[in-house]
C-alpha cells in the first residue's frame, strides 16, 4: 500500500495526544498512533512499554485519562469492549475469553446480539463452520472448549471477531502460546484477513515475526511512541536499538566443560495431572553438576506436573526422584527444599511468592525457619529488614517501598526478587519453568546471566521452558518433552529451531540422514 | 474527553487514612441516625447525649459498658483470626454457646471445695476447649473432604442455641437449676469458680479478653507461626511451595478461632452470668463480633476500642427506652457504622484524583501528611 493511499482514506484507528496511567504511573503518554486500512500494524516494545495498554484503549476496555481516538475519521469515544465490537474493533487477549464448557459454536454466539434465543445449535454450527472454512480455520464447531489446544482456542478467539465481523482486529503476543508451525499458520490467516481490507494491530517480542508479517512498526518506549516505520526498510538491529533504547547483546554463553557427578537422576516418573490422566509417563532424565538441561516442549505436555512431581508438589504414582544419590520420592517439600532443591515455578504471584507481603517477607520465604530471620520461636524483625534490604540491593529490586505489597511491583522485579531469594539459600539443584517469561530485554539477560552464574558454580540446573530461544541460549542439553514423555535429545549444539519445532509438535524423530 | 475525576486504584494506603476512614464511619453513621430521629420525630441531640451518658458518664456506666464490650473482643479475635486466613467461621454464636455448655458443665460438676485458683482456671479454659470442639465439626470436614464452613458453621450455630435450650428449658439435665420451681433457671456453678469482680459489676474476664487480643497480634505478627499464618492466608499455593503443611494451618487457625469464641462463652459463665443463662448467652454476640472485626480491619489490637465502641452501644440501648425511643435505633446505628466502614474499603484501596493534578502530586502529599 503506497504512502498515497494512506492520506486519501482516513485511517482506520487514530490517537490523537493519548495519556493513560494507573498507579500513578503513566503507561501511555502523549500516544499517537495510526493504523491504516488494510495493513497489519506491528507493536514492538520491552515489556512495560505500554503495548497493551495502547491496544486496550483501542478496544474500550480502558479509557484514555486525555487525548482523542478516531474510527475512521470520526471522534469515538468507546465506553466498553462491547461498544468497540459493536463498532467493529475486537481483541484477541493474551488470556482468552473462552467459557470452556461451551462448544465453540456457542462461545461465538455468546454475547452476540444479532443471535436470537430462537437460533438452533445446527445452524449456530454450520455459520461457524463456514466461517472456518473460509479463513481455512479447520475447527470442530461441536467441539468443546476445553477438549481443544491452546492454538486452536485461539483460532477460536479470532472467529469470534471475524463472526462479528471486526474491521478492526488486535492480537496481543498471539504467537506467545503457538508452536513455530501454528505461527506461520497464524500469519499466513493474518495476511489474508488484511487483503480482504480488514486492518490488525500485532503486538510482539519478537523481531523476526515482525519481519515477516506485518506492514509497518510502530516502537513503544517506556509509554511513549518512539518511531514508526515501515518494516521492508527496516533493520532488525535498527529496530531493537530503538526498543531498548541501546544495543543488544545476546548472553555470550560459555560451553561449561566442569560437568560434573549426577545431581538429579529421575526414573521412569509417573505423575497424575489434575484430571485424573497420565500427565509424566515414565520419564526418565539426568541433570549433572555444573550443567543446565534444557526441556522444550508447548505449554500443557507434562511440564507442570514434571516439575511439580519432582519438587513434591504433586503426588508421584511411579518411578523414583534421587537427589546427590539420596532417593527423595517419598519426602515432603520441605525435605527436600532442605536437601537442595530450589525452584523457580511459572507463575510468580501465584505460587512464588505471597503477592500480599512485602518484598522484605516474600525474600525470607525459604528461610525464616532459622537463623538470622527467626531465633526458636521468634521472628527477628530487624533481620528481615537488614538481610531484605541486602538482597534488594544486591539484585537491583527495584520499586520496593516500606510496607509495600510485592504483587505491586513489575514483573521483572518480582522475578528477580523470586530467583534472588531461591539462590541465596543452600541449594544444588535449581528448577526454573520458563523464568524470562513477560519479561523486558534488560530483565531476561539479567535472569540468564544469574542461571549461568548458577551453572558456573557448580549447580544442577533444569530449566523447563516453551520458549526456545531461552533454551538455546542457556541450555547445555536439550530435551523435548511431548506427551509428558522425552521424544528427543542433543547437545544443545546440535538443536536447531526447526528440529525443535517438530518433535514439540509431536512429529516424529526427524528422517535418518 | 476530560472528566472531573478519576478514580483509580492506589499502591499503598498512608497509615491515617486506615485510622480516619473508621472513625469516618462512626461519624456518618450517627449522621444518618439523626436524619432518622428527626423523620421520627425525636430530638436527636437528646437521644445522643443519653446514649453518651449512659454509656461513658458513670462510672457504673462505663463499667457496664466494658461488660459488654468483653465478650465482643473475643468474639471479635476469633472472627478476625479466621477470616485473615479466608476461613469464613460464621460459627462464633455457636462455639460461643457450646463453650458456655461446656464450661458451665464443670463450674457445676466441681465440689464447693476446690480452691478458687484452680476452678476458675478450669471453667474457662472448659469454656476455649468446648469452642474448639464445636469449631472441630465444621473443621475437620473442611480440612478433609473440602465441606463449605459457611454453610456448616451457620447451621451449627442453631444445634447449639436449640441444645443449650434444651439443657435448661426442656430437660431436668445438670445445668438445670432444680431449686427454680417457677420458670427454668441454669444451675449456677460454685461460688469458687466465679471470675471477682472489681468495678461495679466488670470482672477480670476483660483482661482476659484484652490478653486474648494481644496473644493473637503477637503470634501473628512475632513469631515463626504467625508468619507461615501470614503466608497460608495470602496465598495457599505459595505456602504449599515452601513447605508448610496448609490443611494443619488451616485447622489449627480454625480451632483456635472456635477457642476464642467459646472463651467469650465460659467467661460470661464464670463472670457476670454465674450460671448457664440461655436468655442472656443468644443475644448475636458472635455475629456482632463479626461486625467488630471487620470494622477493625482484622487487627486484633484494633478490636479493642471497637468492642467498646459496639459495647457502648450495646448498652445504651435498653437506656434508651426511658424516653421513648426504641432500643433498636443502635441496631440502625451499628447496621450504618458497618456500611459505611464496608465502603470505606473503598478509599483505602482506590484514590480519587482530579486530572489536572498528577499521582505524584498527591503521593508527595500524602507523605508529608504522613511525616
Amino acid at each position: 500500500m503506497s504512502q498515497g493511499a494512506h492520506s486519501q482514506t482516513p485511517p482506520a484507528v487514530e490517537l490523537r495526544d493519548m495519556d493513560k496511567s494507573f498507579y500513578g504511573v503513566f503507561a501511555n503518554q502523549d500516544v499517537n498512533f495510526s493504523l491504516a486500512v488494510g495493513e497489519v500494524h506491528a507493536l514492538l516494545g520491552e515489556n512495560g512499554a505500554g503495548k497493551s495498554t495502547l491496544c486496550s484503549v483501542i478496544a474500550g476496555l480502558y479509557r484514555p485519562d486525555s487525548g482523542e481516538m478516531f474510527i475512521d475519521g470520526a471522534p469515538t469515544v468507546f465506553k466498553s469492549p462491547k461498544d468497540a465490537l459493536a463498532a467493529g474493533v475486537g481483541m484477541v487477549y493474551q488470556h482468552f475469553r473462552l467459557v470452556s464448557n461451551l462448544t465453540v459454536a456457542e462461545n461465538l454466539a455468546l454475547g452476540n446480539p444479532e443471535v436470537s434465543m430462537r437460533l438452533s445449535q445446527k445452524e449456530l454450527e454450520e455459520e461457524a463452520r463456514e466461517i472456518g472454512e473460509k479463513y481455512d480455520f479447520p475447527v470442530d464447531p461441536s467441539a468443546r472448549i476445553w477438549q481443544l489446544s491452546v492454538g486452536q482456542q485461539q483460532r477460536v478467539e479470532i472467529l469470534k471477531l471475524l463472526y462479528r465481523d471486526a474491521r478492526i482486529l488486535i492480537l496481543d503476543e498471539p504467537t506467545a502460546v503457538l508452536t513455530p508451525l501454528e505461527g506461520e499458520a497464524l500469519f499466513r490467516t493474518m495476511r489474508v484477513l488484511a487483503d480482504e481490507g480488514r486492518s490488525l494491530i500485532f503486538i510482539s517480542h519478537k523481531l523476526h515475526e515482525v519481519k515477516q508479517v506485518s506492514d509497518r512498526v510502530t516502537v513503544l518506549r517506556e509509554g511513549r511512541v518512539v518511531g514508526l516505520v515501515e518494516t521492508a526498510d527496516a533493520e532488525p538491529r535498527d529496530l531493537a536499538r530503538m526498543m531498548v533504547g541501546k544495543d543488544l547483546e545476546l548472553p555470550t554463553r560459555d560451553p561449561n566443560e566442569s560437568i560434573g557427578d549426577p545431581t538429579l537422576v529421575v526414573e521412569d516418573l509417573v505423575v497424575q495431572g489434575d484430571r485424573g490422566l497420565t500427565a509424566v509417563n515414565s520419564l526418565s532424565i539426568t541433570v549433572n553438576a555444573g550443567e543446565v538441561v534444557g526441556i522444550a516442549g508447548v505449554s500443557g505436555n507434562g511440564q507442570r506436573e514434571l516439575a511439580q512431581g519432582i519438587v513434591g508438589l504433586m503426588k508421584v504414582t511411579g518411578g523414583s526422584v534421587n537427589l546427590e544419590g539420596t532417593d527423595v520420592t517419598s519426602m515432603s517439600v520441605l525435605q527436600r527444599i532442605k536437601r537442595g532443591i530450589a525452584y523457580v515455578p511459572q507463575s510468580r504471584l501465584g505460587m512464588g511468592l505471597a503477592p500480599g507481603l512485602t518484598t522484605e517477607d516474600n525474600l525470607a520465604l525459604k528461610q525464616y525457619r532459622g537463623p538470622p530471620y527467626s531465633h526458636g520461636p521468634l521472628l527477628s524483625a530487624g533481620a528481615f529488614e537488614s538481610r531484605g534490604a541486602e538482597l534488594i540491593e544486591e539484585f537491583d529490586i527495584r520499586g520496593v517501598r516500606p510496607g509495600l505489597p510485592i504483587r505491586l511491583l513489575s514483573g521483572g522485579n518480582l522475578q528477580k526478587a523470586l530467583i534472588a531469594r531461591e539462590v541465596v539459600q543452600d541449594h544444588c539443584l535449581l528448577i526454573a519453568r520458563s523464568p524470562t517469561r513477560g519479561l523486558d530485554v534488560g530483565a531476561t539477560s539479567t535472569v540468564r546471566d544469574q542461571i549461568l552464574a548458577e551453572r558456573d558454580r557448580g549447580i544442577a540446573v533444569l530449566l523447563i521452558s516453551e520458549d526456545l530461544d531461552e533454551l538455546l541460549a542457556l541450555s547445555d542439553r536439550l530435551m523435548v518433552i511431548y506427551e509428558g514423555e522425552i521424544v528427543g535429545e542433543m547437545p544443545a549444539s546440535e538443536a536447531t529451531a526447526e528440529r525443535l519445532g517438530l518433535l514439540m509438535s509431536g512429529s516424529s524423530e526427524e528422517q535418518p540422514a | 474527553m476530560s472528566r472531573r475525576f478519576i478514580i483509580e486504584p492506589r499502591g499503598l494506603a498512608p497509615w491515617w487514612l486506615k485510622l480516619l476512614i473508621p472513625i469516618a464511619s462512626v461519624i456518618a453513621a450517627l449522621i444518618i441516625g439523626a436524619f432518622f430521629l428527626m423523620l421520627t420525630g425525636n430530638d436527636w441531640a437528646e437521644v445522643y447525649t443519653k446514649m453518651l451518658d449512659t454509656a461513658f458518664g458513670s462510672g457504673r456506666g462505663f463499667a457496664e459498658t466494658l461488660v459488654s464490650a468483653t465478650p465482643l473482643i473475643l468474639t471479635g479475635v476469633a472472627a478476625a483470626i479466621a477470616f485473615r486466613m479466608l476461613v469464613w467461621n460464621i460459627g462464633g454464636e455457636g462455639q460461643l454457646m457450646f463453650g458456655a455448655i461446656v464450661a458451665a458443665g464443670v463450674g457445676v460438676w466441681l465440689t464447693e471445695s476446690t480452691p478458687a485458683f484452680i476452678a476458675i482456671i478450669a471453667v474457662i479454659l472448659a469454656g476455649a476447649v468446648g469452642g474448639a470442639f464445636w469449631a472441630s465439626l465444621a473443621a475437620v470436614p473442611k480440612v478433609y473432604l473440602g465441606t463449605n464452613e459457611i454453610i456448616t458453621t451457620l447451621m451449627l450455630n442453631f444445634i447449639a442455641l436449640n441444645l443449650m435450650n434444651y439443657l435448661v428449658f426442656g430437660s431436668f439435665s445438670p445445668w438445670r437449676d432444680p431449686e427454680s420451681t417457677q420458670f427454668p433457671q441454669g444451675r449456677p456453678i460454685i461460688e469458687n469458680a466465679g471470675v471477682p469482680e472489681f468495678f461495679h459489676r466488670l470482672d477480670w474476664g476483660l483482661f482476659v479478653a484484652i490478653v486474648v487480643a494481644v496473644i493473637a497480634w503477637f503470634v501473628i505478627s512475632k513469631t515463626r507461626s504467625g508468619f507461615e499464618y501470614r503466608i497460608v492466608g495470602d496465598s495457599f499455593d505459595t505456602a504449599r511451595y515452601v513447605g508448610i503443611k496448609v490443611p494443619k494451618k488451616v485447622l489449627g487457625t480454625f480451632l483456635a478461632s472456635g477457642a476464642a469464641a467459646g472463651l467469650a462463652g465460659s467467661i460470661l459463665v464464670a463472670g457476670i452470668l454465674g450460671k448457664m443463662d440461655p436468655r442472656s448467652l443468644d443475644l448475636g454476640l458472635g455475629f456482632t463480633g463479626i461486625i467488630v472485626a471487620a470494622l477493625a480491619r482484622l487487627n486484633p489490637i484494633a478490636i479493642i476500642p471497637v468492642a467498646i465502641l459496639m459495647g457502648a452501644l450495646n448498652n445504651a440501648g435498653p437506656a434508651l427506652q426511658s424516653i421513648g425511643v426504641p432500643s433498636a435505633t443502635v441496631k440502625i446505628l451499628q447496621g450504618a457504622i458497618l456500611i459505611f466502614a464496608v465502603a470505606g474499603e473503598f478509599l483505602i484501596s482506590n484514590r480519587v484524583r482530579r486530572p489536572d493534578r498528577t499521582p505524584q502530586d498527591i503521593e508527595v502529599e500524602e507523605e508529608a501528611k504522613a511525616a
